[in-house]
């Protein structure tokens, strides 16, 4: 307990420090909400574009926007969008269930065949089997998100038939069914590259503590090969794969934004894109919040893990 | 069939048991994706693009022809101006109901238009209305629009302007009703009642039976939303969607395996080098027209867009605005070279490369840009592309610290969307005169436009202010590119053209059907 609550006071400058640079890049950058509003066609008079600057609240100084932003944020309250007024956490509540059910599936799909093809690799070391697993590897660390999702819709949707072209549910249904068949693609575009990492981190962790004496005891006491590699040498070589799971998670937040994208998924990636591309400062500031928070979470629950799978890890 | 197979196999049935395609008259269309989209804004008043959809739910006074050279009712059953031009009669169709089943009459054009009229509405068009001193309901079907001065335009304008009904926003603040829910679950005229929105995912709506013309054919149309063109043009080739905008290598790659049906079309969108009229290296004629003269603009036509493109030669693209006494700038490098070294180049330059700005982002572009950098270097011009996006683009020329750029200027139906782009008293803030362009012979023409109703005579003017533009080069033209619509095999009675913004043009969305 007193450990939890000192990773949190330790978290909260952290956080702070994330969300102030966040909210000096993004007004640093070039072009305002109004800027982002009226596109380079359209004419809104200067009155008008001033009388949405204040209304905006574009005319006040830097660091009181920001005070007044936190002070919103303390209450509960993230804002308003720019572009349409409607509620920030709604439009992120809204969000999250999809990125979460995107991220989870790449997640656990991912850990599950990374780790298979791990042990099957370090089994077959130096074997053509395991060459082939780690060319392939390489060439999945390699490939953005964005050119997996493209050739995964153009294999699997297009030519093949057996996924839809992207989105999130078929207009007029949206069972759990026809939403599973639109996550396979975009889960699966979105945890190659994890799955590559893990391969690689599992199939070395195992060669080295197959590579270790009580191995070898197990072996001559007689246990059956799958029971030495499964009880024996896996237990050992879960740590670095938590610590590669937790810090996954991140990036798979990040992949998001690009698998969502290229699969039309309705997710907090393309919130967020929007979001930028509009310039919607509350809203960007929003999604930087919630994903600081999601990461520092898992980072804390990846630390509670380790005590559990080791405990000669001791929390202080 | 050993049992790993039989799993495999079992899966993929599931997979494809599941119905991808919509049911048969269901037409779903990505309608926002490409430049006439404007995905996911549903205030009509604030939007200068996305028209293609409004106008399924939504109705206008006037509406072009799908070859945008004629206006014609939609709404309005006819208008007429005064002897003097200062006032302007519209007479509504009768039989017209909003979707709640409520008569459509003068009194909802009336709120409409004080609505685009009002600063707090934030809408787009009030400059389009500039002219419009008051708008009077004469009975339930007329109104009288006041003139302050004589205006031709407005039938043009009214293309863009949804009308709106005033019994369900007369209470709501105008300022409020810019980012209103009400958006969201709007009551229209048009031939499709707004039923649903999923954020991201679609909206959907159904056939309005009391439509004015008649029951629309398709029970359902679906606005699917793509982030991503390629992603729409896959959902199109999959069978998934009835409709989306494709870029020229869709179109080029569906050539070897037609699955579409392809349906291309001017854009309507001059495509132009703009020079900071204020920058003292480009007020010198000879230095625009060397550069012009540099620029194989034939070829980049021939290799890049693959034919796709028809040159342009002055401000104006529509034919009959367009003289046949232009001079046609044809590539000359060693008139070009002399041109600069007349004017001296090398000392306005002072050897600097000069940074030329675009918010085009797409492959297409980015290949012309190439090809003009590596063309403008052959006279000795080193130009430095720079790609930004659009709010960027819009601060950095707003505030005229930018040399040249490379944009597109939506060129009609009507010549009068350029008069804030031409015009001297338009230059930012105040318009969208972006390159600062002052010729007072040009402010004249772009008056006498406005005013002249003999549609003869208003020709002659733009005929004019196309050879003036042409002569003076205060931006350099280039071309207008086709632009690309996919429609599935089983599509019946669709109507469709690039125009810009995606629309104001009658489509009869209630012919529209599937096989």
């Amino acid at each position: 307990m007193k450990y939890l609550l000192n990773r949190l006071l330790v978290n909260v400058p952290t956080l702070f420090a994330i969300l102030v640079s966040v909210f000096v890049l993004i007004n640093l950058a070039p072009g305002d909400p109004v800027d982002a509003f009226v596109p380079p066609t359209a004419t809104l008079s200067d009155v008008q574009k001033e009388a949405l600057r204040h209304e905006l609240g574009l005319d006040r100084p830097l660091p009181v926007r920001f005070a007044m932003w936190v002070q919103q944020v303390a209450q509960g309250d993230l804002g308003l969008r720019y572009k349409d007024g409607s509620k920030v956490l709604d439009e992120i509540a809204r969000r999250v269930p999809p990125t979460l059910m995107l991220a989870c599936a790449g997640l656990l799909g991912g850990s599950l065949l990374g780790i298979a093809l791990g042990i099957v690799s370090a089994r077959r070391a130096n074997s053509a089997l395991d060459h082939a697993l780690s060319l392939l590897s390489y060439l999945a660390i390699s490939s953005p998100a964005f050119l997996v999702g493209i050739v995964c819709l153009y294999l699997f949707a297009l030519q093949a038939g057996w996924f839809p072209a992207g989105g999130y549910s078929t207009p007029g249904r949206g069972d759990w069914r026809d939403i599973a068949a639109h996550l396979v693609l975009p889960a699966g575009a979105l945890s190659i590259q994890f799955v590559a990492i893990l391969t690689r981190y599992t199939r070395a962790g195992m060669l080295e503590a197959l590579d270790q004496d009580f191995i070898r005891t197990a072996t001559a006491r007689g246990v059956p090969a799958h029971a030495v590699v499964l009880r024996h040498a896996f237990p050992n070589a879960l740590i670095p794969l938590v610590t590669v799971i937790g810090a996954s998670f991140g990036s798979l937040l990040g992949g998001a934004v690009f698998v969502e994208t290229v699969f039309s998924w309705p997710g907090m990636g393309t919130l967020f894109l929007d979001g930028i591309e509009s310039r919607d400062y509350p809203l960007i500031m929003g999604i930087a919040l919630f994903m600081a928070l999601a990461i520092l979470a898992v980072n804390l629950l990846t630390d509670i893990v380790y005590s559990w799978i080791d405990p000669r890890i001791t929390l202080r | 069939m050993p049992v790993k197979l039989r799993l495999l196999a079992g899966l993929l049935s599931v997979c494809a048991a599941v119905p991808f395609a919509a049911t048969a008259q269901t037409f779903v269309g990505a309608f926002d994706v490409g430049p006439g989209g404007n995905p996911q804004k549903f205030n009509p008043l604030v939007a200068p693009a996305g028209f293609g959809f409004y106008n399924k739910y939504f109705s206008t006074l006037t509406l072009y022809d799908v070859g945008l050279q004629k206006i014609s009712g939609d709404l309005a059953e006819s208008w007429a101006y005064a002897a003097d031009g200062k006032t302007l009669t519209v007479k509504l169709r009768s039989g017209v109901k909003w979707h709640d089943g409520k008569p459509l009459g003068a009194r909802d054009v009336k709120f409409t238009l004080d609505l685009v009229r009002h600063p707090d509405s934030a809408s787009v068009f009030a400059g389009r209305l500039e002219a419009v001193a008051e708008v009077k309901v004469v009975d339930e079907l007329t109104l009288a629009i006041g003139l302050k001065s004589p205006d031709v335009t407005l039938p043009d304008a009214f293309t863009s302007i949804m009308m709106l009904p005033e019994h369900l926003l007369a209470k709501m603040a105008p300022k409020d009703l810019r980012n209103a829910d009400w958006w969201k679950s709007p009551v229209g005229s048009g031939p499709f009642r707004w039923i649903k929105y999923l954020p991201d995912q679609y909206v959907e709506l159904e056939a309005n039976k009391d439509f004015h013309r008649g029951r629309p054919k398709l029970d359902k149309l679906v606005n699917r939303y793509f982030k991503d063109v390629s992603s729409a043009a896959i959902a199109l080739q999959a069978g998934e969607i009835q409709h989306t905008y494709l870029t020229l290598d869709q179109v080029k790659e569906n050539q070897s395996h037609a699955v579409f049906d392809v349906v291309s079309g001017p854009s309507n969108v001059l495509n132009y080098i703009g020079f900071n009229n204020g920058d003292p290296r480009f007020q010198d004629i000879r230095v625009r027209r060397a550069l012009l003269l540099a620029i194989d603009r034939a070829a980049i036509v021939k290799s890049i867009y693959g034919g796709n493109a028809r040159l342009g030669n002055c401000v104006l693209t529509l034919p009959k605005y367009v003289p046949g006494y232009l001079e046609r700038y044809e590539t000359n490098v060693a008139k070009a070279r002399a041109l600069l070294e007349e004017a001296g180049w090398s000392k306005l330059s002072k050897g600097e490369p000069v940074e030329l700005l675009t918010y085009y982002s797409d492959q297409l572009s980015k290949d012309v840009l190439a090809a003009i950098q590596a063309m403008l270097a052959g006279v000795g011009v080193a130009v430095k592309p720079r790609f930004v996006d659009t709010p960027t683009y819009s601060q950095i020329v707003d505030a005229g610290k930018f040399s040249l750029v490379f944009a597109g200027q939506g060129n009609g139906p009507d010549p009068s969307v350029l008069n804030t782009v031409l015009d001297s008293n338009y230059a930012p803030p105040k318009g969208l005169n972006r390159m600062r362009i002052s010729i007072p012979e040009l402010d004249k023409l772009i008056g006498a436009g406005q005013q002249e109703v003999d549609e003869g005579k208003r020709a002659e003017v733009y005929k004019q202010m196309c050879k003036l533009t042409n002569t003076q080069l205060p931006l350099l033209p280039l071309w207008t590119a086709n632009r690309f619509g996919g429609f599935a095999r089983n599509v019946q009675g669709a109507l469709w053209t690039p125009a810009p913004g995606g629309g104001r043009y009658q489509d009869y969305p209630e012919r529209w059907s599937l096989r």
